[in-house]
């Protein structure tokens, strides 16, 4: 697509290369997922929700990654889908009483499903309509949910949405408390981010980036583009789904807030300010962003006009996120050792 | 009701000229700058409570406030224009929709954060009603209609005849050709953000006494009714934007009795989202411009 | 060489409004053979190879590939297909990816027709990727560029990118090529090694080549036939001695 997200890949093969044979992304990896399995011992309640927290925004920001970061489209839609799928899974608990997971995973299929006939009318449009299109999902999201007040009670939001419970056989419990659904959303990260990483490495995720780099010639060596971007636009919005699942669940609570621009902004701001096409740098991104701003209990304006001069930094000086700041310290350790 | 529907009509040709100006200078903005700025909105906003600071905080008249409500909301643009604006020219869309929001986002939160999230109240224009052909009509509702024409012919002008409109025309026309006979392109981009920015703040004054209520967060609004006018109208394309944003006036207000209050501020979205797909470069614009 | 020719255009027409930029071209290309198309600047050179690959869509005519009618296909819909494949005229690589990954990507879509493959699941796409990573590095041995096959294709030379484009092309192993100014902003020093790439693809895989090109050293070394386009129809075709020697030819040129 542009600079911003201009050689990611690269970056990548690079620095697997240049960190001479020993890749310490891996032990590092390792070392975070075990450190994520025990942080309960040692965080409090309020850290752990801030983590929860960022690592529910993690599902829409993979799904705005594989289709910002990979296939090249700039979406601002983001905001829609994570309200739908809160909607669904909300309206489907306090009216049907379905269970948990028949919520979350409906809420992705849903999602999913609405984006196909979104996506084949403002995926013909380019660049900034595109964009456009993409914002209107979110306003038009907003009113409906305002006004179809029979259905989703319009202002008042509903509420009373029940924490997530699990019964196999006559084994059951409940997830209710803090370190209860960090576990679940942590197991729920970790499949989600394996998925996109299954998809990023596998031969449909090169051609998203053929389609990133240029589409004629993508076009003219026989990718199919534009199924392409319609399937990714589904699974990013489903990915998006799955993630307002679970922030129902979580807050017991949905409103037509939840369809807003700043969530789209806070999604665009984890994948550019991670860096987009990678996918390490969209984890790094949700608990810097989202995570610890939330720990730090920064008031919403002054997170809102951080997040102004974060996309102007990104903009201008860091087209490729900050997480290669990161890398190039890690980097200058290493040579200092 | 033939009656109301007249009065509606005027009601959104009111609220048509309010786009108007605001919209006016977006579409150029983005002829020029070739990016489309997600902080126009804001600078409408600004106006307002430049407006309001002046008449709440020091007393001063409406007349005297409009000027100071426009000549902040220049100043702020000036800033902003330098570094941020300038620096998009040639850019990628991308990057100049990711930096306007940036910059709408700055501008709005600092507003609250001074000034408090809270609406206020507007005291200040001309709320006296005086009747002409049978139709009551407040005067600041005639001011705006007035000011929306002659921002309108004053633009056709300037754009036409003046050394800097023809280069403003000229830059949106070709950019790499004005800037090997010679325009200083990023000059001519700073001064077109302005008066857009400008325009916008002007607006905003001349709308406050109608609105009444002043608040941080209502910049955002008119910013996504902004969007589907100047895309609506062709990108770039002044005389369109004009027309687009009338029939968004009159479509909103006619929405607004016959059908709901509430579904006002979506006829925007909603009709531009049925334009895209039906025309994909708007309604005026003869080629495809973006 | 018998049978069928591999590309066989009749009355080809292509109009925008009144203006008629192709107009009733019959044109075809033998097996084997490498066929020259010329003409002067605005003869509808261009016009006609996007009519003929699918960017533009012919007011009338028919293209038959093959045998096969493919009139109104689209340019993706010939490209996934993988017998004709074309270029253009300003070269594009995907250049943030290594010269590998460019041809890999230009090979893939001819050999994953299931969805589980597409995702890399199971071991036959894995023996798939490897396949076409063996005849990627193949490729670019052939091409030259064993050296700089891990830089991003980007950060390369115009005649670099010109040499990548021509062995994505051969990845799905085409019976036809289409190039649209080969030599076009190349280094004249790299001008051999094009052309003989494309004569060793003519000869050892068998690919048949359609050429536009102005250089006329070149094209006479490589063809055996050319066409003259001017003014949206055809004013010549023979041999390369033949068109040098043509007088109507030389007016169109010279005469404007």
């Amino acid at each position: 697509m542009t600079e911003i997200v201009r050689d990611q890949t690269m970056t990548q093969a690079e620095s697997a290369v240049a960190t001479t044979g020993r890749d310490l992304r891996i032990p590092f990896g390792l070392a975070l997922i075990g450190l994520a399995c025990v942080a309960p011992l040692f965080l409090g309640n309020y850290p752990l929700h801030a983590i929860i927290i960022a690592l529910i925004f993690l599902l829409p920001a993979h799904g705005l990654n594989l289709l910002l970061g990979y296939t090249g489209l700039l979406s601002l839609a983001q905001a829609a889908f994570f309200g739908i799928g809160a909607y669904t899974s909300a309206l489907l608990a306090v009216h049907f009483g379905t269970p948990f997971y028949l919520n979350f995973l409906a809420a992705g299929f849903v999602t999913g499903a609405i984006a196909l006939p979104l996506g084949i009318p403002a995926l013909r449009l380019r660049s900034t309509s595109f964009v456009m299109c993409t914002l209107g999902f979110v306003i038009i999201g907003q009113a409906i949910a305002k006004n179809w007040i029979s259905l989703t009670r319009g202002d008042m939001g509903l509420a009373a949405i029940p924490k997530p419970h699990f019964s196999l056989g006559p084994a059951s419990f409940t997830v209710s408390g803090t370190v209860g659904f960090y576990y679940l959303v942590l197991a729920i990260a970790a499949l989600a981010t394996l998925a996109v990483y299954l998809i990023v490495r596998s031969p449909a995720g090169r051609n998203m980036i053929a389609i990133r780099e240029n589409e004629t010639l993508a076009e003219s060596v026989g990718i199919p583009t534009w199924h392409y971007k319609l399937i990714v636009f589904m699974i990013s919005a489903a990915f998006a789904g799955l993630g307002g699942s679970l922030y129902a669940h979580y807050l017991t609570v949905v409103s037509p807030l939840t369809f807003q621009m700043y969530y789209s902004t806070t999604m665009l701001i984890i994948v550019l300010g991670g860096g987009a096409g990678t996918i390490s740098g969209v984890i790094f991104g949700s608990l810097l962003f989202v995570g610890l701003t939330e720990a730090l209990r920064v008031a919403p304006e002054l997170r809102m006009i951080a997040y102004g001069f974060f996309l102007l930094a990104l903009v201008f000086y860091f087209p490729n996120g900050f997480a290669p700041l990161i890398g190039r310290f890690w980097s200058f350790l290493e040579r200092r050792k | 009701m033939f009656y109301t529907v007249i009065e509606q009509v005027v009601n959104g040709i009111v609220s048509g000229s309010v786009y108007a100006i605001v919209a006016v200078g977006m579409t150029m903005i983005f002829g020029v700058l070739r990016a489309i700025n997600f902080a126009h909105g804001e600078y409408y906003m600004l106006g307002t409570f430049g407006a309001w600071f002046a008449i709440d905080y020091f007393d001063l008249p409406y007349p005297v406030a409009i000027v100071i409500g426009v000549v902040a909301t220049a100043m702020i643009a000036v800033v902003v224009g330098n570094f941020v604006m300038q620096r998009i020219v040639g850019a990628p869309a991308e990057a100049g929709v990711l930096a306007t929001l940036g910059v709408a986002l700055i501008l709005q939160n600092t507003v609250i954060l001074v000034f408090g999230g809270s609406y206020k109240f507007f005291s200040g224009g001309y709320i006296e009603p005086v009747s002409i052909f049978g139709f009551t009509l407040a005067e600041q509702r005639i001011l705006i209609i007035i000011v929306g024409l002659i921002v309108f012919v004053g633009l056709e002008l300037m754009v036409t005849y003046s050394r800097m409109g023809k280069a403003m025309r000229a830059v949106s026309q070709n950019i790499e050709c004005c800037a090997v006979v010679g325009i200083d392109v990023s000059h001519i981009a700073l001064w077109t953000f302005i008066l857009g920015a400008g325009l916008a703040g002007l607006s905003g004054v001349l709308t406050a006494p109608v609105n009444v209520s002043v608040y941080g967060g209502m910049g955002e609004l008119i910013t996504f009714k902004t969007l589907p006018i100047i895309i609506m109208g062709g990108l770039g394309n002044v005389r369109g934007t004009f027309v687009a944003a009338m029939i968004l006036g009159i479509a909103e207000s006619l929405v607004a009795t016959y059908v709901g209050l509430q579904f006002r501020d979506t006829v925007g979205f909603a009709t531009l989202m049925l334009v895209l797909m039906w025309r994909p470069h708007g309604l005026f614009s003869a080629q495809a411009r973006f | 060489m018998s049978g069928l020719p591999i590309l066989d255009i009749s009355g080809l027409c292509k109009s925008y409004g009144a203006v008629r930029a192709v107009d009733g071209v019959d044109l075809h290309v033998n097996r084997g053979e490498i066929c020259g198309l010329i003409g002067p600047n605005g003869s509808g050179k261009s016009t006609f190879f996007d009519c003929v690959t699918g960017l533009a869509r012919p007011s009338a005519g028919a293209v038959k590939l093959d045998g096969q009618d493919i009139t109104g296909w689209s340019l993706n819909d010939i490209a996934r297909e993988g017998r004709m494949l074309r270029s253009f005229q300003k070269t594009v690589v995907f250049s943030a990816l290594d010269i590998e990954e460019n041809l890999v990507i230009a090979g893939q879509m001819f050999t994953f027709p299931g969805i589980w493959s597409t995702f890399g699941i199971g071991t036959a796409a894995r023996n798939r990727v490897a396949a076409l990573r063996e005849r990627a590095r193949e490729l670019i041995k052939i091409a030259g560029l064993w050296d700089v096959r891990f830089q991003p294709a980007g950060k390369l030379s115009g005649g670099q990118q010109k040499l990548i484009q021509f062995a994505s092309m051969l990845m799905p192993e085409p019976k036809l090529i289409l190039l649209d100014e080969p030599m076009a902003g190349i280094n004249p020093k790299l001008i051999e090694r094009v052309v003989d790439s494309i004569r060793l693809a003519n000869t050892s895989f068998g690919v048949s080549f359609l050429i536009i090109e102005h250089n006329i050293d070149v094209v006479t070394s490589l063809c055996k036939r050319v066409v003259v386009l001017d003014q949206g129809r055809k004013l010549a075709e023979g041999t390369p001695d033949e068109i040098v020697q043509n007088q109507a030819v030389r007016e169109a040129y010279l005469g404007g």
